[in-house]
């Protein structure tokens, strides 16, 4: 198939139905109407059906009774938007749902503004809603890897009977680049799921609940859940760039902030200054081990957000005082030129005078 | 002095000896249509910036009320810089999304421009985007202008004739303006190849053929400005201004206006 020009937004929208999934539950909001906007054309060419929900509390409830029955389905938001689905996250993570929500995030906290961000990390990494529960957390940087991870995370929602979440900042949904789609899921070509509530004809029913009114089937539930989340383990992904035979400077940056990491090497590079990258790609699980051994390769880490600073708790606790791992964080939609970067960086290998 | 200014006006208006889109363009007023994503506001940008080039005396009317980055805003100052007049909601509004169309759009569309004057307005995407000009069309006079239709045959729901004519039609209607032309832009961004670029100018031809509507310029990338061989189409060479943040060039001075 020929490359198109997509939008990181409507690749998400084309990459859900290239998983096979046929259903949309959701709401607008900005800066991610382009994806219940594209689902909304091409859904109904495809078989499908969009609904327009009357909340995001509610498309999150359409999606716990869409995944119950056993379907493929999403839905996509933005920070504030994400913030009201998270009764329904834990509802489904506690039912053992496979749902994938894409969250295009904008800046907080409350409505705060539609441009990009990064300030949901800690929401979307350590449970969000109440309860102990996780989501396996996906973050793209490109368009073409947004298609990717959107197809991927419909299949790891089903492998681990979790929703799954695909994290954006604003500018990873409204940038356009050049796409293709390398894989095709047909509905029908879906595995069958035992357990979902399809009729109970010729076999014993299926119940789709999160409560446990008995406090040792509810322990025994969590740690069940726990030993779950233990074993997405395996699903940890990262991209190492420039590192090989170890950096002065390592930048641990996902997103947009990792592709100005980039240009940030190169101009860093023309100074006699190398910086590497390390790139999370899932950020729960967390590729903890890789992390550190790239740590370990540099003189001094710097951690870059579009946050006043969150995954560098997770870097900072990795890292557990073996480098030093300084901060720079852009907030509110403001955003870091590669420049910043390469300013930051210089000031971690300055010699004191 | 004279001669240095006749050679950087060339190289702006006429890419590769070629006639340059802003020879060909006499109407006053210019207004750009498309599906969404086709690529308007980098051509009014460099549209803008090419009359400028030429001495005019050029409005940039940012009409964009569909998409929430990357709009014409966000090249606030390349423009403001050459002395093109950017006419965009004003305050914390800049940044927003909302359907706001400044009085200021209606005075400049309707003034008197003078020899040398020259409105560039920047529509949203699709009918949607078109709406907005609509409510404003009654102030447009149709013999100071021309309404362009943006084609990039690579994004979605642009990708074949019958959805091209659908969607310039629908176009028609809310904007309540024929399209007098268009303009063929078929790109991949970074990876635009000469066969993308010669690909979208015979959909373009087609659908023209289709629509009785002239090609009045093909837009092409600088560095695919020789992609286009046996054809006198007019050129408009494309520097690219929206970027995203890593570009190279996206220094602290940029961010504020980046629309990032």
């Amino acid at each position: 198939m020929a490359k198109k020009l997509m939008k990181g937004c409507e690749a998400i929208g084309e990459a859900a139905i290239h998983a096979g999934c046929r259903l949309f539950f959701g709401y607008p909001i900005t800066p991610q109407n382009e994806i219940p906007e594209y689902m909304s054309a091409r859904l109904p060419q495809v078989g499908g059906m969009f609904v327009q929900a009357e909340s995001e509390v509610a498309a999150s409830n359409m999606l716990y009774g869409a995944s119950g029955a056993g379907c493929r389905v999403f839905t996509s938001s933005s920070s504030p938007g994400i913030s009201l689905m998270m009764e329904g996250v834990s509802y489904m993570a506690g039912a053992e749902l496979p749902v994938v929500i894409v969250n295009i995030m904008r800046g907080g906290p409350g409505l705060g503004g539609i441009l990009p961000s990064q300030s949901d990390y800690f929401q979307a990494t350590k449970g969000g809603g109440h309860g102990d529960y996780r989501v396996l957390v996906l973050a793209p940087s490109t368009v073409q890897e947004a298609a990717d991870l959107v197809i991927d995370a419909f299949d790891l929602a089903d492998k681990y009977r979790n929703p799954v979440m695909v994290v954006g900042d604003g500018l990873i949904g409204q940038m356009m680049e050049p796409v293709e789609f390398k894989k095709t899921i047909k509905p029908e070509e879906l595995a069958e799921k035992p357990w979902a509530t399809t009729g109970c004809a010729g076999r014993e029913r299926n119940v789709i609940n999160s409560l446990y009114l008995d406090p040792e089937q509810l322990e025994k539930h969590n740690w069940d859940l726990y030993a779950k989340y233990q074993s997405m383990a395996a699903e940890v992904r990262h991209e190492d760039y420039n590192t090989e035979g170890g950096c002065d400077v390592l930048i641990v940056a996902y997103g947009t902030v990792a592709r100005i990491a980039k240009t940030a090497i190169d101009q860093a590079r023309e100074k006699g200054l190398k910086i590497g990258l390390f790139r999370p790609i899932t950020l729960y699980p967390y590729p903890a081990e890789a992390l550190a051994k790239a740590a370990l390769g540099a003189k001094a880490v710097l951690v870059a957000e579009l946050s006043t600073g969150q995954m560098v708790e997770d870097v900072r606790a990795i890292v557990a005082g073996r480098r030093p791992v300084a901060f720079h964080g852009r907030v509110g939609g403001m955003v870091m030129g590669p420049d910043d970067l390469v300013a930051e960086a210089e000031k971690l290998v300055a010699v004191p005078a | 002095m004279q001669s240095a200014v006749r050679v950087q006006m060339d190289a702006m208006t006429k890419p590769n000896g070629r006639a340059g889109a802003c020879e060909v363009l006499t109407a006053p007023i210019v207004i750009l249509v498309g599906h969404f994503g086709s690529g308007k506001s980098e051509i009014a940008i460099n549209l803008a910036l090419g009359f400028a080039a030429r001495g005019d005396d050029v409005s940039l009317v940012d009409l964009d009320v569909v998409k929430p980055y990357f709009r014409c805003r966000a090249a606030r100052e390349e423009v403001e810089a050459k002395g093109i007049h950017l006419i965009v909601p004003d305050g914390d509004r800049f940044y927003a999304d909302l359907p706001i169309i400044v009085p200021e759009v209606k005075g400049v569309l309707t003034r008197s421009l003078g020899a040398h004057g020259r409105v560039i307005v920047d529509a949203g995407g699709d009918d949607t985007g078109a709406r907005a000009l609509g409510s404003l069309m009654d102030a447009i006079d149709p013999e100071r202008s021309e309404m362009l239709f943006v084609v990039n045959t690579r994004r979605p729901f642009a990708e074949d004739q019958a959805a091209l004519v659908a969607m310039l039609r629908d176009i028609e209607t809310a904007a309540r303006r024929r399209v007098t032309g268009l303009v063929a832009n078929t790109h991949l961004i970074e990876e635009t190849t000469p066969e993308v670029v010669r690909e979208g100018f015979a959909a373009a031809l087609t659908l023209a053929a289709t629509t009785g509507i002239p090609v009045r310029f093909c837009a092409v990338l600088k560095r695919m400005v020789g992609a286009l061989t046996g054809t006198d189409v007019p050129i408009l060479s494309i520097e690219r201004y929206l970027l995203p943040p890593e570009a190279p060039g996206m220094t602290g001075r940029r961010r504020r206006f980046a629309g990032v």
